[in-house]
């Protein structure tokens, strides 16, 4: 188990450099510039060529390697060890100047944002979008498996269509119509909420309710097909023969085993949903991550882009890792 | 398999409950949408509308515009007097003994290094251009390129780096004609006359900045020598203005409060200000509905032309009144005001400093090298007479937007007419078309029309299409594109004709007709014209502003009348969303310029007016009668029953017998949330056709009035129907 752990933490820094370069190759080659305005004025050509040399955008490789030299702690490291963070600190004190914040991993300036680094951006915004992931996933759970498992005792039923369906109606509506929708009856008609819905814990339902529907409908279906299986087993004839109650069956021994695919599938979706949505953060006005991985392939903003991402990716890598090692825990025979 | 789920729970509900510790904070007196999140609070780089807007509460210039007045004269801001020299170069600006909000005097040295800070060629500001009116200014902009050039190429020391920075700023002292004679008088010499100079000191990148604190955010570039300011100045630095930030919490919220120290801090009548970051159009409209938002700035949800239908149909339903009103020159707000409430007229359409045109590519070859069609003047002409501008603005936009003949809107700049431009004839544009080598439209190639993806204009362009295709009997194809590859292609004047808009800057006509200058980076349409630069030279020269004005509007003339780079289709308007019964103090001018520390509340249950008014009169629920006959009522007077307005010579005087008092809608015991509540429901409940809404919501809004469960929940509420839900 520790082996396992620790091997898949190593391969972590390695994962995200293969991302980090297929990201920016991508990005690079998206057009446009991320200097100008989306429309109006444009500045001066001189002045977007100095700007340019500030933040290395001029040349592929250049930025390549600045970029890996700051975000990985690097060049921190190297400042501090040759004294010129120092030398910088005690010039900027003696010119009457603010010493100059360097972070450890520096992800570098926004480009859109103009008052922003990445760090900043991101760092408010994650927690946001990790609270109401696992709520969302949370709902999801609760949701989805209850539908599977009242669907899976009588396949074929009327219970068993109606949670099908509405599993279906889950899947296909986009979540701006339900998010819109939700909005128009609790906060608009009711006046239960409020809009932007951020703030208060209780702000967190209704976004995340909307959040959870997909991953509900998926967990349903997961849920439904495996419990199916799992009822026609050998396991559960014997149990039954020995006088448990269905009751007892399904939750005690059907349920566990049935949960298995699920359990493989949360890995996924919650890094998913924990790294913000941006359809939801949109309509629910909602400061989280998601809008930025839309956002900032739009303005070309590329320190932004790259950061979301590596985020994202740690998260997928670190959430499958957790997912394996409950496997083993709720399975020991799987190795 | 429990346990594990229990865990999960325990988890999600610890990081929410980390996350509840930021508990909203209390309602702020005035709350708005701004159009989207603010990009900076610096006043050198802001360029956005939205930006410019909140800059205009936290900061403040020598000079200001009165934006209450359609005209936007120019009054004293900081500076309480200023003369200019005969020869018009040297203005002296006598600064008024005002302090930042820290505390600090305000020094004339302040507003030195601000305009440093604008001159300089290492920050990429936008306006750096109007710095080079100034005497020197623009040869110091080229001393310190040149500077930072030769330090690249020496080996480059952060000793060196920072002796060229000091440097710098003692030759900019030395070369530019600023002085500062005592610490509260400011003279400027200018490079030339140029009348709208006071126009420029009111734009926000000529605002100060208190040198002993934004001095202390600057950073040397060790490698390049380049200066920049840490961001974290815009959060520390004090303000000048009528606000100051309180608090930035990124795609949260800003707060501004009010700032004590604030030279006319007894005419700013909101304490607290707040903008939230809500950035889905519908979510915005909906936002303003619950009464969660006082003012909602640019409305573009995809059912605003049906609220502007709404608005009209409310309009006219009182068209007797709104004539009357009109006749005694109120501004559309204050007719509003004194009409009887309605949420239709909610909606608020004012016009905007902007222009919505048809690019057309001037450039002999297209870069694919086809033959440009529209290299011959007379074929721009054709294809502008043939379009059917109203049909657009009415039957496409439905915004009731202005059709334009002219890029400057009419009326916008003060002392400036515009041309009348070309008006429809489709004769004369197919004669023009024949005379051209193409009657009929024979032997013409497809014009193509390049759009953006992003900016719904797909149905403009099948409009005008479609009048190219009728009238002038040429094919045309309309190409979509996604906002960069669209902007490049513009940029490199890589297409036939484009979608294409601008907003103009300062109240100047330049802004808006310099882009067509053959040299200049915004000439999209690689439009040379040498009768027009050499208007645009004359007018740079002229020191009579109303010869000038003429020279400039020779200059529009030859653009809309004779070669026609760009067809003027519309001026765009700007759709407000506030209630004007509870708000007023947004300004409706020409260049939907707004200073909104201006507004006031007007209802007892907006904060402001409970805390300030201790005594009874203030606090007293107001509201002009809206049966009674109060059409003569001046807008100052209306002001004045709350509180006496600023610049009213005498509010009781002014104030007619038919003000009556009415009884509020809420009584001031109840709690602020449910007086929200409730207004949010005797807003929708009164309004059977609110026109805001898709049939869908109509639908399911007139179920709500009847569903029999939501009225038990609203008696659980203890809510009773507001007396003027039942009109």
């Amino acid at each position: 188990m520790i082996g396992l752990i620790l091997r898949r933490l190593i391969q972590l820094p390695l994962i995200l450099a293969i991302i980090y370069t297929a990201t920016l190759i991508l990005a690079w080659k998206v057009p446009g510039n991320p200097l100008e305005n989306p429309e109006g004025r444009r500045p001066a050509p001189e002045v977007v060529a100095a700007m340019k040399a500030q933040y290395n955008l001029d040349n592929f490789w250049s930025f390549y390697f600045s970029y890996l030299d700051s975000a990985t702690g690097v060049r921190y490291l190297r400042h501090e060890l040759s004294g010129e963070s120092r030398q910088q600190r005690e010039q900027a004190i003696a010119a009457g100047r603010l010493p100059p914040e360097q972070p450890i991993f520096d992800l570098g300036p926004s480009l859109s944002y103009r008052e922003q680094r990445v760090n900043e951006i991101i760092g408010s915004a994650l927690p946001v979008s990790m609270a109401l992931g696992a709520l969302a996933i949370f709902f999801a759970l609760i949701l989805g498996v209850s539908a599977g498992v009242i669907g899976a005792m009588k396949p074929n039923s009327f219970a068993d269509v109606a949670t099908l369906s509405l599993s279906m109606i889950g899947i296909s509506l986009p979540s701006f119509v339900i998010g819109a929708a939700l909005l128009l009856i609790f906060p608009v008609w009711l006046g239960i909420g409020r809009i932007p819905s951020w703030g208060t814990p209780l702000d967190m339902i209704l976004p995340a309710f909307t959040l959870s529907l997909g991953f509900a409908a998926y967990i349903a279906r997961l849920t439904r097909m495996s419990m199916i299986e799992q009822l026609q087993s050998d396991y559960i004839r014997t149990a039954r023969a020995k006088g448990v109650s269905i009751r007892g069956v399904v939750l005690r021994h059907a349920l566990k085993n049935a949960l298995l695919p699920v359990l493989s599938y949360l890995g996924p979706a919650s890094a998913l949903a924990m790294t913000g949505s941006f359809v939801v953060e949109r309509v629910f006005a909602i400061p989280g991550l998601g809008q930025h991985f839309v956002n900032a392939v739009r303005n070309k903003d590329l320190f932004l882009i790259i950061g979301v991402v590596l985020i994202f990716s740690t998260f997928l890598v670190l959430l499958n890792l957790a997912v394996d090692v409950l496997y083993r825990v709720v399975d020991p025979r799987i190795e | 398999m429990f346990r594990l789920l229990a865990a999960f729970l325990v988890i999600a509900l610890g990081i929410a409950a980390t996350l509840a510790v930021s508990t909203p904070a209390p309602r702020a007196d005035f709350t708005i949408i701004n159009g989207g999140d603010p990009t900076t609070l610096d006043p050198i780089v802001a360029s956005w509308l939205r930006d410019i807007r909140l800059m205009r509460c936290l900061h403040e210039g020598l000079v200001r515009s009165d934006v209450t007045k359609d005209d936007l004269p120019i009054e004293p801001a900081l500076a309480e007097r200023w003369e200019v020299s005969p020869d018009a170069l040297t203005y002296t600006f006598h600064l008024r003994a005002a302090t930042w909000s820290d505390g600090t005097p305000l020094r004339s040295t302040d507003f030195v290094y601000a305009w440093l800070r604008g001159t300089l060629p290492d920050s990429a500001a936008d306006y750096t251009s109007f710095f080079f009116h100034i005497a020197g200014a623009r040869d110091f902009f080229d001393w310190r390129t040149a500077a930072l050039a030769a330090f690249a190429k020496q080996p480059q020391t952060s000793t060196a780096a920072e002796q060229l920075w000091q440097h710098t700023k003692s030759t900019f002292r030395a070369m530019v004609a600023i002085q500062t004679p005592d610490e509260r008088t400011l003279v400027v010499t200018l490079a030339r006359p140029a009348p709208y100079f006071l126009d420029i000191c009111a734009s926000v990148a000529f605002v100060p900045v208190c040198e002993s604190i934004v001095s202390r955010y600057e950073v040397v570039d060790p490698g390049t020598a380049r200066v920049k300011w840490d961001t974290g100045w815009t959060r520390a630095a004090p303000s000048i203005g009528a606000m100051r930030l309180d608090s930035w919490r990124f795609k949260r919220e800003m707060r501004l409060a009010k700032n004590p120290a604030y030279w006319d801090a007894a005419n700013v009548r909101i304490n607290s200000m707040a903008i939230l970051s809500i950035d889905d159009p519908v979510s915005q409209a909906m936002a303003f509905q619950t009464g969660g938002v006082d003012w909602v700035s640019d409305v573009v949800a995809p059912f605003r032309a049906e609220m502007v239908a709404a608005k009209n149909a409310f309009r006219a339903e009182h068209a007797a009144a709104v004539d009357a009103l009109r006749a005694k020159g109120l501004g559309p707000a204050e007719i509003d005001r004194a009409l009887p409430a309605d949420p239709r007229k909610n909606t608020h359409i004012f016009p905007a400093f902007g222009t919505f045109f048809w690019n057309l590519n001037c450039s002999p070859n297209l870069p694919d090298g086809r033959v440009n069609p529209l290299a011959d003047a007379r074929v721009r002409r054709a294809l502008a007479l043939a379009i059917d501008k109203r049909a657009v603005a009415d039957g496409v936009r439905r915004l009731g937007e202005a059709t334009a003949g002219s890029l400057i809107p009419p009326g916008s700049i003060r002392n400036y007419t515009t041309p009348a431009g070309l008006s429809r004839d489709p004769d004369a544009a197919r004669r023009l078309l024949a005379e051209a080598g193409f009657p009929n439209g024979s032997n013409f190639p497809t014009i193509e029309l390049l759009i953006n993806k992003e900016q719904n204009t797909d149905l403009v362009a099948q409009a005008i299409a479609k009048d190219w295709e009728r009238e002038l009997g040429i094919t045309t194809a309309i190409i979509v594109r996604e906002t960069k590859v669209f902007r490049e292609q513009v940029k490199n004047a890589n297409y036939i004709t484009s979608s294409a808009s601008w907003f103009g800057d300062y109240p100047d006509p330049t802004t808006f007709l310099e882009i067509n200058r053959t040299d200049d980076g915004n000439n999209d349409r690689r439009y040379s014209s040498k009768a027009f630069d050499a208007l645009l030279a004359k007018a740079e020269v002229e020191t009579d502003p109303a010869a000038r004005a003429a020279i400039l509007a020779d200059a529009e003339r030859i653009l809309v009348e004779q070669d026609l780079p760009l067809i003027p289709i519309f001026h765009y308007v700007n759709l407000n969303l506030f209630n004007p019964d509870r708000l007023e103090g947004i300004s409706s001018n020409r260049r939907s310029e707004q200073q909104l520390f201006r507004v006031r509340m007007r209802t007892e249950d907006s904060p402001a007016s409970r805390r300030e008014g201790a005594g009874g009169r203030a606090a007293a629920p107001t509201r002009i009668a809206p049966q009674s006959s109060n059409l003569s009522v001046p807008p100052t007077a209306s002001r004045g029953v709350l509180a006496p307005a600023p610049h009213a010579p005498n509010p009781t005087d002014a104030l007619p017998t038919a003000i009556a008092i009415v009884e509020n809608r809420n009584s001031p015991q109840r709690s602020q949330r449910t007086q929200r509540k409730t207004r949010a429901l005797a807003s929708s409940s009164s309004s059977s056709s609110y026109p805001c809404s898709p049939v869908s919501l109509r639908v399911l809004r007139a179920l709500r009035g009847k569903s029999p469960s939501l009225r038990v929940l609203r008696a659980l509420r203890g809510e009773t129907p507001s007396p003027e839900a039942k009109p």
